[in-house]
């Protein structure tokens, strides 16, 4: 018991640590870059291997404190470190350190490096909160708190307006989806009367928990927003306007992990009705934005795309809800929707962290070049990132025995078992994963350069390197749950597994599904500077771009003609308010203001106040004489 | 607690003192104007040290005023006024530090200055409705001379129209309460005996006299459609009165909202309050959605406060000891936040650079020529878009959830109005100081502001902001500092027969 103690004292420093260094570059280091990123590097070099330290021990505890009382409503702050926190803080350490040693050469010359490390110390903090956070409500704090974060990073060089649009932007849809978050979290409070995690997860036992369709699907707003799905899927894509390591940490593998990390500490709330919307949502978002990524020219924006796709994955996994599986003989309901979202959760983090910095990589290597189709032949000139990269390709794209293989196996297998009309769209999201995945790959490393840019290309420093090499070595084994000791067991128990004829369907699917996507876009995509779908196929080409434009259109008339206009009409009527009832309706009054003029004119002010003083008086007097009757 | 009285008499003190040091210098003024504030928020501080909360208004003096008609000289504090007399020990103080560069007639400034901090005092310390209304007139007039005298923007009409909206605000609560007193039998202005008396009114008499009383309040409050003295007003007014008028003065208008109207008509309360939430909620979002298209950086602050000013009367009208208590720390909190972006605007800004139009301020990178504004700006700009860790967000989120008690459908419209309030302060954000230099020629930016580098930030304006920073983080991280005060007042007899509308 004693050292359960020793532990939970740990949590305060790992939560704090990041803050204080982001407090001390704030402060006293906006000028001294070189030791900001030092500061800042080793805060997440520790944050690292204390989340390993505390994972592997194996202690699994609770606990917190009153924050806020208000009568009968109390808001508390506390952690919760279970194995689903477990393995979400080992994530975050882990990538976060690679991360962060990445920026340290991607980022050796910017010209505010100090205000980059110190958002990113920032993030750290927020992200930890929410792994940590034992109530929704704590969650939601955080979860502004990281949504802050990321407006600071992807607003990093705010001297360009698309960057700081794309901030903004991505600060205001999340704040649409906390929006409908928040209520949630208050709707929940009154209905159960706790939002603590623990609390709500007894009084499901107990079968003493109010159910209603609406206060998950309020909470689903906030990983509607956070996780990137549709409809407020637009601000991720424009979120690439940051630096491309926040990119990799923030926007691939942890912040927008946190919406169905939060799903799945709310898993007692669902109902069928909510997994059911859930469901749809993550498979929609899944095979748009795959459709979406086969048209895109920017690397950042494929991975991007990929990501939003790979969400809508762990989403739908989530959605698909439980299995009933045979144990023993005995029927057994697991959650496996949490076990497969979250598995995909953690292999994802590993190879989409990993292309993201090798496309951040790349983009070094090309001097801040990012089109794909003035690359290729980066192979020859960067063959560690090449080897890195493929290795992240072939582990999205489900090749066998990679760590993508695996998870998604698992959540096509779920889908098999609980809904087919989701496993024929999942199926086809993977054949165009496979497809825009390859696609990128062979423009952006095989035949020959075709810019001055990528013939000039160079591998970085060690810096750039090692994070590569060791996100590449997760993303093999990552997939291997016999390689995590025992401690991820509360969750990695829940991952649905195939076993006979399921078996040989989903691994018989994914084989094909690999090789039909990879190898139509090995056959289409020519190394050239065109795009080969345009040239060979304009109308689907066409229509693609049209579905992915969809979406801002509609925004950009929202915000330019409806909002905008509806502000400027009443910014009107306020002016007549403002100007007109009183000029034009009341001249008595604006004689009085010309009285007023007059006298400061003439200095004799206060006689005007006087008056005033007076009219009060008298209308006191008389108000008195009237009511004295 | 038995000194609190004194903030009233030193303001008043002090005030006078600056008038004669004016005669010497501005410089003498200034520094008997800061060590007056400092004196007086030093005793609210060592009073609020010495309190411990409860139920009910503790007694501090009690002297009879004018007895043939009731009216005592009767001071008392409980949790809800004490919170605000330390907000106005912080506003007096933080706004003289930001007028240290008032050199015209500084004395006369002082003094209006410290005289209105004199009456706001003693509004939040008052227990009989007369004095209380004294208090509220002595803090009108200063307000005037000193909109129309250092004031910029078309300063007379803004002043003129700031004082017609006080008046005939006050108007309407002078009748409202002439009516209770002789209604009551003309015994007691004392806020407990009106109550007393108002629970033997008939109905329509606690409608009416509820109505005017709070109507007269909430005019200085903001009330939509009864704000529009307000953006015009702080915008006209100089730097320190913005900060007092959007910090401390449009608290008035709500305190009196709550400590007399509501407190003493509860019948009124529970009739009306429907109709004051949807005016609140319409308040929000309307006035953000103004502030959304504004061009003068003052004028979307000014909007911004009517906006924050809506949640205090959706608090209030919700009528439940939560969303009062949200209501109250939210008066707290925009009063420091308020504050501290009026500060940045028009002292830290605009007598730098000698604009507030938007398109002119995006032309110069504000963040690297007055970096700390710049910092002071996105800290008070995230507490007023209610990022945690700022007082800002305990604030509206506990008036929300009361809100949603009385009803969900309050609290979902209100909160629209915490989108709308991210995305007007992002956009001044971004176009005020971290304008794009991108695409602008060289030569495009006005000459004057490259060759010559702004004038550094004093150590005036550096303090003033770390006090208001302080408290506005301090606040936010421990928001039962103030509600450990605030909760227990809402207890007494008076409140809890309010709260529960008036079934008693």
């Amino acid at each position: 018991m004693e050292t359960t103690v020793n532990h939970i004292v740990v949590v305060p420093y790992i939560l704090m640590e990041p803050l204080i260094a982001a407090a001390l570059i704030a402060l006293f280091l906006r000028r001294r870059h070189n030791i900001a990123a030092v500061i800042s590097v080793l805060a997440a070099a520790l944050i690292c291997f204390r989340a390993l330290k505390l994972a592997f021990t194996g202690l699994r505890f609770e606990g917190g404190f009153e924050w806020l009382r208000l009568g009968d409503f109390a808001l508390s702050l506390g952690v919760k470190y279970d194995d689903l926190a477990a393995l979400m803080l080992v994530i975050v350490g882990v990538v976060g350190l690679c991360v962060h040693v990445f920026s340290l050469g991607y980022l050796s010359h910017d010209h505010a490096k100090a205000r980059y490390f110190g958002g990113l110390s920032m993030f750290m903090f927020s992200m930890i909160g929410i792994v940590l956070a034992d109530n929704i409500f704590m969650m939601f704090i955080f979860w502004e708190l990281v949504g802050f974060s990321s407006y600071l990073l992807i607003g990093h060089w705010h001297e360009k307006q698309s960057a700081s649009d794309a901030a903004k932007k991505a600060f205001i849809t999340n704040r649409v989806g906390d929006f409908g978050f928040l209520l949630g979290i208050i709707w929940c409070y009154y209905a159960n009367g706790t939002v603590n995690f623990t609390e709500l997860a007894a009084l499901g036992d107990k079968h003493a928990l109010v159910f209603s369709t609406a206060i998950p699907l309020l909470l689903f707003c906030g990983a509607v927003g956070k996780s990137a799905q549709l409809p407020l899927q637009v601000w991720l894509p424009d979120a690439m306007e940051g630096p491309t390591p926040v990119s990799a940490l923030i926007h691939a593998a942890t912040m927008v992990a946190a919406g169905v990390y939060m799903l799945c500490r709310i898993n007692v709330l669902m109902v069928p009705q909510a997994l059911n919307v859930i469901m749809w949502t993550g498979t929609v978002t899944a095979i748009y934005a795959a459709l979406c990524a086969v048209t895109q020219r920017d690397i950042k924006k494929v991975l991007a795309y990929s990501t939003l796709s790979q969400l809508g994955y762990m989403v739908a996994a989530f959605g698909l809800g439980s299995l009933a599986t045979d144990q023993e003989g005995r029927t057994m309901v697991v959650a496996a929707g949490v076990g497969a979202a979250m598995f995909h959760l953690t292999t994802h983090a590993f190879f989409k962290a990993l292309m993201f910095l090798g496309s951040g990589s790349v983009i070094h290597g090309c001097h801040h070049e990012q089109d794909i189709f003035k690359m290729g032949g980066l192979a020859k000139k960067m063959p560690l990132t090449f080897a890195t990269f493929t290795i992240g390709v072939a582990a999205i794209i489900g090749m066998p025995f990679l760590a993508g293989f695996f998870s998604k196996d698992a959540i096509l297998y779920l889908a098999y078992a609980n809904n087919r009309a989701v496993f024929a769209v999942l199926v086809f999201t993977a054949v165009l994963t496979s497809f825009y995945m390859v696609r990128l790959w062979k423009l952006t490393f095989l035949g020959t350069p075709r810019s001055e840019a990528s013939e000039h290309a160079h591998e970085g420093g060690l810096t750039l390197t090692a994070p590569l090499v060791l996100l590449a070595v997760l993303s093999v084994i990552g997939g291997y749950t016999g390689i995590y000791p025992k401690v991820f067991n509360g969750v990695f128990e829940l991952i649905p597994e195939a076993h006979g004829s399921a078996h040989t369907v989903i691994f018989a699917t994914s084989l094909v599904v690999m090789l039909v996507g990879s190898g139509l876009a090995l056959t289409l995509y020519n190394p050239a500077v065109t795009d080969s779908l345009e040239q060979k196929s304009p109308g689907l080409f066409a229509a693609l771009v049209a579905l992915k434009n969809s979406f801002d259109r509609v925004y950009d008339y929202y915000v330019a003609k409806i909002q905008q206009r509806f502000a400027m009409l009443l910014n009107f009527l306020e002016q007549i308010f403002l100007a007109g009832v009183i000029i034009r309706g009341l001249a008595g009054l604006v004689g009085l203001v010309g009285l007023g003029a007059r006298a400061l004119h003439v200095g004799n002010l206060n006689a005007y106040v006087y008056w005033f003083l007076f009219g009060a008086v008298l209308l006191w007097a008389y108000a008195t004489g009237a009511l004295a009757f | 607690m038995n000194a609190l009285p004194c903030t009233i008499y030193i303001s008043f003190l002090g005030a006078l003192l600056a008038l004669g040091a004016g005669m010497r210098s501005a410089a003498t003024a200034r520094v008997v104007a800061l060590l007056t504030a400092l004196t007086s928020c030093t005793v609210t501080f060592y009073a609020a040290s010495q309190f411990v909360p409860g139920p009910g208004l503790q007694t501090l003096i009690d002297k009879p005023w004018i007895p043939q008609m009731g009216i005592h000289y009767h001071l008392a504090a409980d949790g809800i006024s004490l919170t605000l007399i330390v907000l106005t020990g912080l506003a007096a103080v933080s706004g003289i530090l930001f007028s240290w560069n008032i050199e015209e007639r500084a004395g006369e400034f002082f003094a209006l200055y410290l005289a209105l901090i004199g009456g706001v005092y003693g509004v939040f310390l008052s227990a009989d409705a007369f004095t209380l209304f004294v208090f509220y007139e002595i803090a009108i007039v200063p307000k005037y001379f000193l909109i129309a005298n250092w004031g910029s923007t078309k300063r007379e009409y803004g002043a003129m129209k700031l004082v017609l909206y006080s008046f005939a605000g006050s108007a309407l609560v002078l009748a409202g309460l002439l009516w209770a007193y002789a209604a009551g039998g003309a015994h007691s202005f004392g806020l407990g005996e009106l109550a007393q008396a108002a629970a033997h009114f008939s109905r329509h008499e606690q409608l009416g006299m509820f109505a005017l009383v709070f109507l007269g309040f909430a005019v200085l409050a903001g009330l939509f459609p009864f704000h529009t003295w307000a953006p015009t007003g702080h915008v006209a007014a100089p730097t320190a009165a913005s900060m007092l008028l959007a910090g401390v003065v449009m608290k008035l208008g709500a305190y009196g909202c709550l400590r007399v109207a509501m407190a003493t008509f509860p019948v009124g309360l529970a009739f009306w309050s429907p109709l004051i939430a949807w005016l609140a909620i319409i308040g929000i979002v309307y006035a953000g959605l103004v502030a959304l298209v504004q061009q003068d950086f003052k004028f979307v602050i000014g909007y911004s406060s009517v906006s924050h000013m809506g949640f205090v009367l959706l608090g209030l009208a919700a009528a439940n000891a939560t969303a009062v208590s949200g209501a109250v720390l939210q008066m707290f909190s925009h009063g420091v936040i308020a504050g501290l972006l009026f500060a940045v605007v028009g002292r830290m800004v605009y007598e730098r650079t000698h604009t507030r139009q938007l398109a002119d301020l995006r032309t110069m990178p504000l963040h690297r020529l007055m970096p700390f504004a710049a910092m002071t700006f996105v800290l008070a700009g995230l507490a007023s878009m209610g990022m945690p860790g700022f007082s800002g967000f305990p604030a509206e989120l506990t008036i929300l959830i009361g809100a949603w008690k009385t009803s969900p459908k309050w609290a979902l419209f209100a909160a629209v109005g915490v989108l709308i309030a991210a995305a007007f302060t992002l956009r001044v954000m971004q176009v005020s100081f971290f304008g794009t230099t991108e695409g602008t020629k060289p030569g495009s930016i006005p000459a004057h502001h490259l060759d010559h580098p702004m004038a550094p930030i004093t150590w005036a304006e550096r303090a003033g902001a770390l006090l208001l920073i302080a408290a506005m983080v301090y606040v936010g991280l421990k928001p039962d500092i103030l509600l450990n005060w605030i909760t227990p007042a809402l207890q007494s007899p008076l409140f809890q027969t309010a709260l529960k509308g008036g079934a008693s």
